[in-house]
């Protein structure tokens, strides 16, 4: 396949384009679903096909096939130089990128344990005792357990020389119940809500999970939320747990930051960005103990990889320092306009997409607290714990979160639950008014395998470090 | 595009191989352009072509699917051969009813020529020619244009033989002052129905129309909402309440109501995707045909979509809303979601809201908030404006609502005797078709604490931005 994309960069070249690259992407996929005892999905999808990038007359063409012959292959690299010069056709600048060293290197995640070796009959085992586990309650409606595996293999190849290789494992897996008592349903999940939690690693990951040790718990917290009182329409102080925090760093600082939805190029479908460029290096952000950083490099984070889908090396690039907003998220035409090179962020979601600015590991980094001390220290306040719904407007400043479960803080102490709790807030001030974060020992690095972003529609892989952090003066209330 | 006679001959192939007990393929080949502008120029430009095709293999009442995108005839076989190993490792699915028997489909003109040969050169003369109109009063365009020719195709060892070619084009377009925004979009089977000019009027319109929007403070308001607006409460309804799924597991707001009055009786909501009008389609993805089914009849409770699985829980026949097998685990979807219209001609609903909101659009809705009581949350977009007296005042800044949505619909008004289709994000298959709706009371939240918190530290910036 090498030379094959090799021949077309060269083809493209003789042609006269001002950049070209070429992606090959094999994507294997299993998935499995158990719902009360019952298997409910169990498929497995390979996905193969090569995408090409080019440059010409200053505009952007792409075009990609699943067909792998050396005839469809130029066939596609005719394909996408006529569309680049239809986009000419409607140009006011053209494109520039920034300089890029053509890197020539292979790269994989780490793998203890490869999840498509791992016997059908163990996985399926795993989540069918954990619904059995579930299910020891009447008043549970519904148990449902999941698991999906990634197995990547790219291959990267451009006109100025790059030639990358990459090899890719994901894995993931979650559970949830639901609750039901007359016209009341209450939701429970471990770790995480929508699928669970996922890596940048082997089957080790799901094992680490100890789903088992968590069924009892999930089972007994959705039945109290069956009786527990609403959660109260007030102005309070909130202590939201890692996952939910994961992902409101998600909507309210890892969007905001990309670089070319504050340029507005994604406007027709997700909007764009309060961020607009003279903020940075001036807007005062959070509170002086928020510190974001977008980092690629992390071990096992669902957002880490060797290179973007422009060639370039990941990295770690601060977002939020001490409060203060100094970075975006950025690709080799977007950097230029803040006078910068790429932080590598361009990311595709397979061979017939092309790459856009996508979140990495988006990180709050630890803080100096204890949990148990933070609730102590708390007089007045509310606990709020894993993602149930989220909405955040087309600027990224007025978001609401509803989460599954909520507790109330009274004196330093947690009491009783809340059920149907929902915050909202205004960016800026939401992150201004953050007083503590939990230390390292309670860090985690949380995987979010559904970030939708542009047209066609693409899915990214992403992830967000986070503690348990506390926030004054937060509107709660009832969901309705 | 392959063609029914090419394609099932490849298929027919491979389905004979097949050493399950029963065995379905499912075909779905693409070839799809789509130019994206923003900034009033052309930023993105893409072309794909691609098929997936998923095989289920069923021995006794074990099922294994696998797919693949490869259409070399070693790989089919292969993944043929991969969903009777996936199939053979699994415990049984006592509810399995056995693939669906051959059947008579209606006979629906979905191809259009003219949108299958619409090149990259077409899509960009068409942009050329709206971002030209936005100019002209000097707002920005922003946009995507989409045109793809489709077959789909499902068998089964049953003797299934299901084939249908599509073809979609649809554009959306927003302009952009510094200060406003405006809305219009278009979907249809021909790229020559869609009217590109009197779109980017309309866009343009209420770009002009809502410059320098005035805050209003939240609370409860009349709105006339229009189709867009409409369609996407629509598309979440049916996500969270629609399908058989949640209706039989009790977190649809429909589940136990049927027979009862949800709505006022002016709500007339179900599936249809037999109307040639709209993006019809005549078969499922287990090759079962479409149904129209009715969700709420004049303000009464109805029921849902089925496909076999599901049917078979609830002792139905399936009424052809089966997904791909691959998305089994999600339930039966209806795709093409109808509100039925009203008798209000749409520019005479104005006139009765007194005080009101009327919305163009909701920007990023979400519905898992509580979905028995249909409790959605999102924001106003791209048109948001103050109706005083029956006339439009001036444009306000955009809001958040947060309502329970059988509680809002039965507070409706009036509903237009006019309908649109508009593209649903969830399927590229079918489309919403959907009136105005102007409801008596709808909800809209604070999203801060509504005396000023003690100042924080720091420099806000974005007072002129701010949504509320």
């Amino acid at each position: 396949m090498k030379d094959k994309l090799k021949e077309c960069m060269d083809w493209l070249k003789t042609k006269g384009v001002e950049y070209a690259d070429g992606r090959f992407v094999r994507c294997e996929t299993e998935s499995i679903q158990v719902t009360n005892g019952n298997v409910e999905g169990m498929a497995r999808n390979l996905d193969v096909g090569v995408g090409i990038r080019v440059i010409a007359n200053g505009a952007w063409g792409f075009a990609a096939t699943a067909v792998l012959t050396p005839a469809e292959l130029k066939k596609t690299a005719n394909k996408a130089l006529q569309v680049a010069k239809a986009s000419a056709m409607t140009l006011r600048e053209p494109v520039k990128l920034a300089e890029q060293e053509p890197f020539v290197d292979y790269y994989r995640t780490p793998c203890e344990k490869d999840p498509f070796e791992v016997p059908t009959d163990e996985k399926l085992d795993l989540l069918l005792d954990c619904c059995k586990e579930l299910r020891k309650s009447k008043a549970i409606r519904k148990a449902e357990a999941s698991m999906k595996f990634f197995k990547t293999n790219k291959l990267f190849i451009s006109t100025e020389g790059a030639e990358i290789e990459q090899d890719i494992i994901e894995s993931g897996a979650g559970f949830e119940v639901l609750a039901v008592k007359g016209k009341e349903v209450q939701k429970r999940s471990y770790p995480n809500s929508h699928g669970g939690d996922f890596a940048t690693r082997g089957y080790e990951f799901i094992e680490e999970m100890n789903l088992m040790d968590h069924t009892d718990r999930v089972r007994e917290e959705a039945i109290a939320l069956l009786s527990a009182a609403p959660c109260p329409d007030t102005v309070t102080t909130v202590i939201i747990t890692g996952s939910q925090m994961a992902l409101q760093v998600h909507e309210s600082n890892g969007h905001p930051t990309e670089l070319d939805r504050v340029l507005g190029t994604e406007i027709s479908l997700a909007g764009g960005s309060f961020l607009t460029v003279d903020k940075l290096g001036k807007l005062k952000y959070g509170s002086d103990i928020v510190n974001i950083t977008a980092d690629a490099t992390i071990e096992g984070g669902l957002g880490s990889f060797g290179y973007d889908d422009e060639g370039v090396r990941a990295q770690r690039t601060p977002i939020i320092e001490n409060g203060l907003f100094v970075g975006y998220l950025t690709s080799r035409e977007t950097a230029p306009v803040i006078g910068k090179r790429s932080n590598g962020t361009m990311r595709a979601d397979g061979w017939n997409r092309i790459p856009l600015i996508r979140m990495t590991n988006i990180n709050l980094e630890p803080g100096e607290w204890k949990l148990d001390d933070l609730i102590a220290d708390t007089k007045d306040g509310i606990l709020l714990d894993i993602n149930k719904s989220w909405s955040i407007d087309d600027k990224r400043l007025n978001f609401q979160f509803g989460v599954e479960c909520a507790w109330e803080i009274k004196n330093g102490k947690r009491g009783r639950m809340f059920k149907n709790p929902v915050y909202t807030g205004i960016t800026p001030e939401f992150w201004n008014s953050c007083d503590a974060i939990c230390d390292r020992d309670h860090w985690r690095v949380w995987g979010v395998p559904n970030c939708g972003k542009g047209e066609p529609m693409q899915t990214a892989h992403v992830a967000h470090g986070t503690s348990p952090a506390r926030f004054r003066n937060i509107k709660v209330g009832v969901s309705k | 595009m392959i063609g029914k006679e090419k394609l099932f001959a490849k298929l027919d192939k491979v389905l004979s191989r097949s050493k399950a007990d029963e065995t379905e393929i499912v075909f779905v080949g693409e070839e799809s352009g789509l130019t994206r502008y923003a900034n009033s120029a052309i930023h993105q430009n893409v072309y794909e072509n691609n098929a997936s095709v998923f095989f289920r293999s069923i021995l006794g009442k074990k099922i294994g699917v696998a797919s693949t995108n490869s259409l070399v005839a070693s790989d089919l076989e292969k993944t043929l051969d991969d969903s009777c190993e996936i199939a053979r490792n699994q415990p049984e699915n006592p509810d399995f009813p056995g693939l669906p028997k051959p059947a008579k489909y209606k006979s629906l003109n979905t191809f259009n020529e003219r949108t299958a040969r619409f090149s990259p050169r077409d899509r960009a003369q068409v942009v050329k020619k709206i971002i030209k109109a936005a100019d002209r009063k000097g707002f920005n365009l922003a946009g995507a244009f989409s045109t793809a020719s489709s077959e789909i195709a499902v068998l089964n060892s049953k003797g299934v033989r299901a084939y249908q070619p599509v073809t979609a084009a649809s554009i959306n377009m927003i302009a952009m002052s510094d200060t406003s925004s405006g809305y219009a979009a278009g979907i249809s089977r021909n790229v020559d129905d869609i009217d590109f000019a009197g779109l980017i009027s309309l866009a343009v319109d209420k770009c002009e129309r809502s410059q320098n929007p005035q805050p209003i403070e939240p609370g409860e308001y009349e709105v006339l909402l229009e189709p867009a607006a409409v369609a996407s409460l629509l598309e979440w309804l049916n996500y969270i309440g629609f399908g058989a799924k949640s209706f039989m597991e009790k977190t649809s707001f429909l589940a136990g109501k049927t027979g009862k009055k949800i709505t006022s009786n002016l709500i007339t909501i179900y599936d249809n995707a037999l109307d040639r009008k709209s993006m019809a389609f005549p078969f499922d993805m287990e090759g079962v045909p479409k149904k129209r089914v009715p969700f709420i009849d004049k303000g009464i409770a109805r029921g849902a979509v089925y496909n076999t699985l599901w049917g078979k829980k609830a002792k139905i026949r399936s009424t052809g809303h089966a997904l791909t097998p691959d998305q089994a685990a999600f339930g039966p979807l209806a795709l093409n979601v109808v509100v039925a219209p009203g008798k209000t001609k749409r520019d005479k609903m104005i006139e009765k809201v007194k005080k009101g909101i009327l919305i163009t659009r909701f920007h990023y809705i979400n519905g898992y908030i509580d979905t028995p009581n249909a409790v959605l949350t999102g924001m106003t977009r791209d048109g948001t404006f103050l109706i005083e007296d029956g006339e439009i005042r001036c444009g306000i800044k955009n809001l958040r609502f947060t309502d329970a949505m059988l509680r809002a619909f039965k507070s409706t008004v009036a509903i237009s005797r006019e309908t649109e289709l508009v593209e649903s994000w969830w399927s590229s298959v079918g489309c919403l078709k959907v009136p105005a709706i102007h409801l008596g009371s709808f909800k809209f939240r604070l999203p801060r604490p509504k005396k000023k918190s003690p100042p924080c530290s720091g420099l806000f910036l974005y007072g002129e931005t701010i949504a509320l």
